[in-house]
């Protein structure tokens, strides 16, 4: 209480030589330089240029630290974006090169690897020396799931289309249904760089709602007989053919979609300095310093990029909702191409249709969703490791349907 | 390279379907290259055991359990594998020349009791 006293009377002793100050300075004629230097640095603080829209914005800033910190919702990826909303809406006065779309700016700087797309293979070279592909080699028709899954994006290319927007934003939009935020960023920034943060954020938003969005739709499409499907464990893969697979899958994928070979290169590139067991320190530092530096930095620069100004319009609402729809029917897609491989396949080697979801890119999260589901109706059921295969399929077969649309609409 | 170009109903629609298209085939030639390679490699294996004298029927892979158990019993191995100490703690007492820096004499208010 006596502190708080102090503090008030330190207060208004700040204020009191306010008056005197005043005093002077009309006494002296300087009343207007005074004057001002206070306005144009009241015009200046983030107070002057406040609009409401900034607050909408700080507000979903907030909300997205809010999942990633206390729900535990892809922190990695909610915590650098929700603080990079924070960064990108103080309101400022521009020609000061503070804000991301001045150019010249820190921010815009760090936002270069954004807009020119160099950020996402440095990503997808990490990914690759994360990712363990063995249960893909042991059962490879568990790849096309990949495939189907990438129904979503050609489905929002369509919609995109119908409601007005130019065929390269669209390519850009239906990006999202990949489930893959690096590609979406990457795609992006070829085809429609005005659109770049609402695509990134919508892309990464969903990833991080996989959980909520998925099993709706899995437990729609599939009855009670067809989620207790026990899969056969995968056989064991030799090293010779998880060497193989990165340069087999990058010269067969890019020979077939050239465009993609920045993703696809260091995506297999990474995964062979991992499997090939002569090059630890190269994939540490690829799966680790390197990956967590970009992710950082690309994190925190498209939450910045979604400016009140540029960000809150009627085409990033669309794009919300676009982006909604396609993991919706990339989830649809995964589910019912499983149901329509069990019609060709014997009894005892059926797949279980709860791992269809996992064919969309969103590595891990959509895989544990259909661990989580399985396990939800047989508890000694696990599809983690059979899901793993579409899930990282789905990461070529997006990066494959981002090649096809640069090459279509470049 | 002639680019396709995109900009109406019907091209969108039917680049929609070659762009589906091609993913399939994309990863059906890596399916079938690699249903290839697993028959290739399953046939030298069940080879070099015919060499070695032993039967194709012994060739079994290690069930996905036992694979579990042991890369538990690994990790819990190297985890808690740390170095022998001697087990003796004590405290070494260091004397230190009186300074009036960080005192807390010095950082106490004497007030009055009443």
């Amino acid at each position: 209480m006596r502190d708080l006293k102090y503090k008030i009377g330190i207060l208004l002793i700040i204020l009191g030589l306010f008056l005197p100050m005043g005093l002077f300075a009309q006494a002296s004629g300087e009343t207007s330089l005074i004057m001002d230097s206070l306005t144009k640095f009241w015009n200046n603080t983030a107070f002057a240029n406040f609009e409401f829209k900034y607050l909408v914005m700080i507000v979903i800033g907030i909300a997205f630290l809010w999942l990633g910190i206390a729900k535990n919702w892809e922190p990695l990826l909610l915590v650098p974006i929700g603080f990079g909303i924070l960064v990108g809406n103080v309101p400022f006065t521009e020609g000061y090169q503070i804000g991301i779309y001045e150019k010249g700016s820190v921010m815009n700087i760090l936002y270069s690897g954004v807009l020119t797309g160099w950020y996402p293979p440095l990503i997808f070279l990490g990914i690759g020396a994360m990712t363990d592909f063995s249960t893909l080699i042991a059962n490879p028709k568990l790849m096309l799931i990949g495939a189907a899954a990438q129904l979503g994006i050609f489905a929002t290319f369509i919609g995109a289309y119908a409601l007005g927007f130019t065929p390269q934003q669209c390519g850009a939009i239906g990006i999202i249904g990949g489930a893959d935020g690096p590609t979406a960023i990457f795609l992006a920034s070829r085809l429609a760089p005005e659109l770049m943060g609402a695509v990134a954020v919508a892309a990464y938003s969903y990833m991080a709602l996989v959980p909520v969005i998925q099993p709706p739709v899995m437990r729609l499409f599939t009855n009670s007989k067809e989620r207790l499907i026990r899969m056969k464990p995968p056989r064991q893969v030799t090293r010779f053919e998880k060497i193989a697979f990165p340069v087999i899958g990058l010269l067969l994928t890019t020979f077939i979609s050239p465009s993609a070979m920045s993703l696809l290169g260091m995506l297999f590139f990474g995964n062979l300095l991992k499997e090939s067991g002569v090059t630890e320190r190269l994939a540490e530092t690829a799966r680790f310093a390197l990956i967590n530096i970009v992710t950082i930095i690309l994190g925190l620069t498209v939450g910045a990029s979604t400016q009140a100004d540029k960000f809150l319009t009627v085409d990033s609402l669309l794009i919300f909702g676009l982006g909604a729809a396609s993991f919706i029917v990339a989830t649809a897609g995964g589910v019912l191409f499983v149901k329509f491989m069990n019609l060709f396949l014997k009894e005892g080697n059926k797949i279980n249709p709860l791992i269809g979801n996992a064919g969309v890119s969103a590595v891990p999260d959509s895989a544990r969703v259909s661990q989580e589901i399985g396990l939800h109706y047989d508890k000694t059921n696990h599809l983690l490791m059979h899901a793993m295969a579409p899930n990282v399929a789905g990461v070529i077969g997006s990066a494959v349907a981002a090649g096809i649309l640069l090459s279509m609409l470049t | 390279m002639e680019l396709l170009y995109i900009n109406s109903w019907s091209e969108i629609l039917i680049g929609s379907v070659i762009g589906m298209v091609v993913v399939f085939v994309a990863l059906i030639i890596l399916v079938l290259l690699f249903d290839f390679i697993q028959y290739l490699v399953l046939n030298s294996s069940k080879k070099k055991m015919v060499k070695a004298g032993k039967k194709v029927e012994e060739m079994v892979d290690v069930s996905a359990n036992e694979i579990a158990a042991i890369s538990m019993a690994l990790h819990l191995f190297i985890n808690e594998m740390h170095d022998e100490e001697s087990n003796v703690i004590t405290i070494k007492r260091i004397e230190r020349r009186y300074s009036p820096w960080n005192s807390k004499i010095y950082g106490l208010n004497n007030t009055l009791s009443r």
